[in-house]
């Protein structure tokens, strides 16, 4: 056991004195509140913090292998290069947590919150993450082998260099994550859900690829087509425009945004293509087939019923309008309408 | 003093007509028509039938004609439906990978219905001042054409 008590522990951190370098092994501070505590280099392996609140706590190179932490609150918490091997994390909040050149090997994190954090060349081999939220987390170099990616939420995590060989991502959603230089599963993938990821170097989404390449590029069996690193097909359809009777086809991946006025106009999408009919976008008696990510701030008037076809996803914001028989897609279109959107939508499964 | 709630528990059905002057929560079944100043159906909470309401939150299950200021809806959609809302609030969230909103045939009928020639007409206008030439103008689809869905 270590040199304090819970006790003398909570005593030192209500006094503000730092606790950098204590040992605290096999330590009980369950369900102790300790936000912003000093534990820099502390040894708290094996110690039971249980629902502990640690938020923007420093726990840099601070060692808490095989320590229990399922629920606790280490928002914000500085956990640079600290060693969390085994540790048991599940349902534990490290939103925006610095973790970079953290081992957590071995770890379990399922349903942890890491959304915003720091996980830049972190060891997390072998660990459980299923069911973790790492939206916009920076993954960088972390090495995630034969760890269980399983229902992860990742979309825009950015996950260049990332290496996931030997791990499970059945129901993960990367949608929108960096992923250069990514090394995959090399294994054919579960099913994932993504809708495209940006390939390019900077991570500027310049470089989407979509449903077709994806498999390929996340299993590393086969590397994205030679156009997945060009920038992403742009189109731009200005206010003033008046464009009649035409049939527009736009690849999968492309992003086209409209604000002028389309009347008579046959749409067709490819697999991810996000669409965007601007606040001054009006698409009189027109046509949107295929599986794309419609948003609509502006207007939209079906030409023949149904006016709108397999989209993937269907958004109607606060400004905007539909006049519509929507056809879902195959595996059901999300739908999403913000209050003050205006409607007459027939929904056809 | 917490608000007084008429609750259908879980495991409760009614059928018939429940007319209440305090918000409904519907936890278990209801099949029939409701009318009250609002309506929450929670997530195991079926209601089906009619219902006449000032608001209408639904995390459950709805089938039926559904006549409400507010709506917000986040469960189950069931086939044959009607919403009639001034406002209707549905958002894109997924848990676990799954789709959180699931719409059945369905109409909904939200807000003041679109008007296709005022659309058309400033989306012409935008042009104007900017360089670029305005469309000709052209005549105007008849008004019983303009906010149906077929």
């Amino acid at each position: 056991m270590g040199e304090l008590t819970r006790d003398q522990a909570l005593q030192k951190l209500r006094k503000n004195e730092k606790l950098d370098r204590a040992d605290l092994r096999g330590i009980d501070l369950s369900r102790a509140s300790m936000p912003g505590a000093a534990l820099s280099r502390a040894d708290l392996e094996g110690a039971n913090l249980e629902a502990v609140v640690l938020r923007k706590a420093t726990l840099k190179n601070a060692s808490l292998r095989e320590a229990y932490l399922v629920g606790s609150d280490l928002q914000e918490a500085n956990l640079e290069n600290a060693d969390l091997e085994g540790a048991k994390l599940d349902r534990a909040n490290l939103s925006r947590a610095n973790l970079a050149r953290a081992n957590l090997d071995g770890a379990s994190l399922a349903g942890a919150n890491l959304s915003g954090a720091l996980l830049s060349f972190a060891q997390v081999s072998a660990a459980n993450l299923t069911g973790a939220d790492l939206r916009h987390a920076v993954l960088t170099h972390a090495n995630f082998e034969e760890s269980a990616l399983g229902a992860v939420k990742a979309m825009e995590a950015d996950m260049r260099a990332v290496n996931l060989r030997g791990a499970i991502l059945t129901k993960a959603d990367f949608t929108g994550a960096k992923v250069a230089g990514l090394i995959g599963t090399g294994a054919p993938l579960g099913d994932v859900l993504v809708a495209w990821l940006d390939t390019s170097e900077a991570g500027d989404g310049t470089g989407r690829i979509t449903n077709g390449e994806i498999p390929g590029l996340l299993s590393g069996l086969r590397r994205p087509a030679a156009a997945a690193t060009a920038p992403a097909s742009r189109r731009y359809f200005g206010r003033g425009d008046v464009l009649k009777n035409a049939t527009l086809d736009f690849d999968g991946g492309a992003r086209v945004e409209i604000d002028s006025l389309f009347e008579n106009c046959a749409i067709n999408v490819g697999d991810g293509t996000e669409l965007v009919i601007g606040e001054a976008g009006v698409l009189a008696d027109c046509t949107i087939s295929g599986a794309g990510m419609i948003t609509v701030h502006g207007h939209f008037f079906e030409r023949e019923s149904p006016g709108i076809v397999g989209p993937r996803e269907l958004v109607v914001s606060s400004g905007g309008a539909v006049v519509a028989s929507v056809l879902q897609n195959d595996s059901l279109t999300r739908f999403a309408f913000e209050r003050g959107s205006r409607l007459r939508v027939k929904i056809v499964k | 003093m917490s608000e007084k709630k008429t609750l259908i528990e879980e495991g409760t059905e009614l059928k018939g007509t429940l007319t209440s002057t305090c918000p409904i929560v519907v936890q278990g079944r209801v099949e029939g028509e409701l009318s009250g100043p609002s309506v929450e159906v929670a997530d195991s909470g079926v209601l089906s039938g009619k219902a006449k309401v000032t608001e209408l939150r639904s995390r459950g299950e709805i089938a039926g004609e559904f006549d409400a200021k507010v709506v917000e809806l986040s469960g189950r959609v069931r086939d044959k439906t009607i919403i009639r809302a001034e406002s209707l609030e549905v958002s894109l969230r997924r848990s676990e990978g799954r789709i959180e909103m699931v719409f059945g045939d369905c109409e909904l009928a939200v807000g003041d219905a679109p008007d296709k020639a005022k659309a058309v007409a400033a989306a012409r206008g935008n042009g104007h001042g900017r360089g670029k030439p305005a469309a000709e103008p052209e005549q105007q689809p008849p008004a019983q054409d303009q906010n149906g869905v077929q």
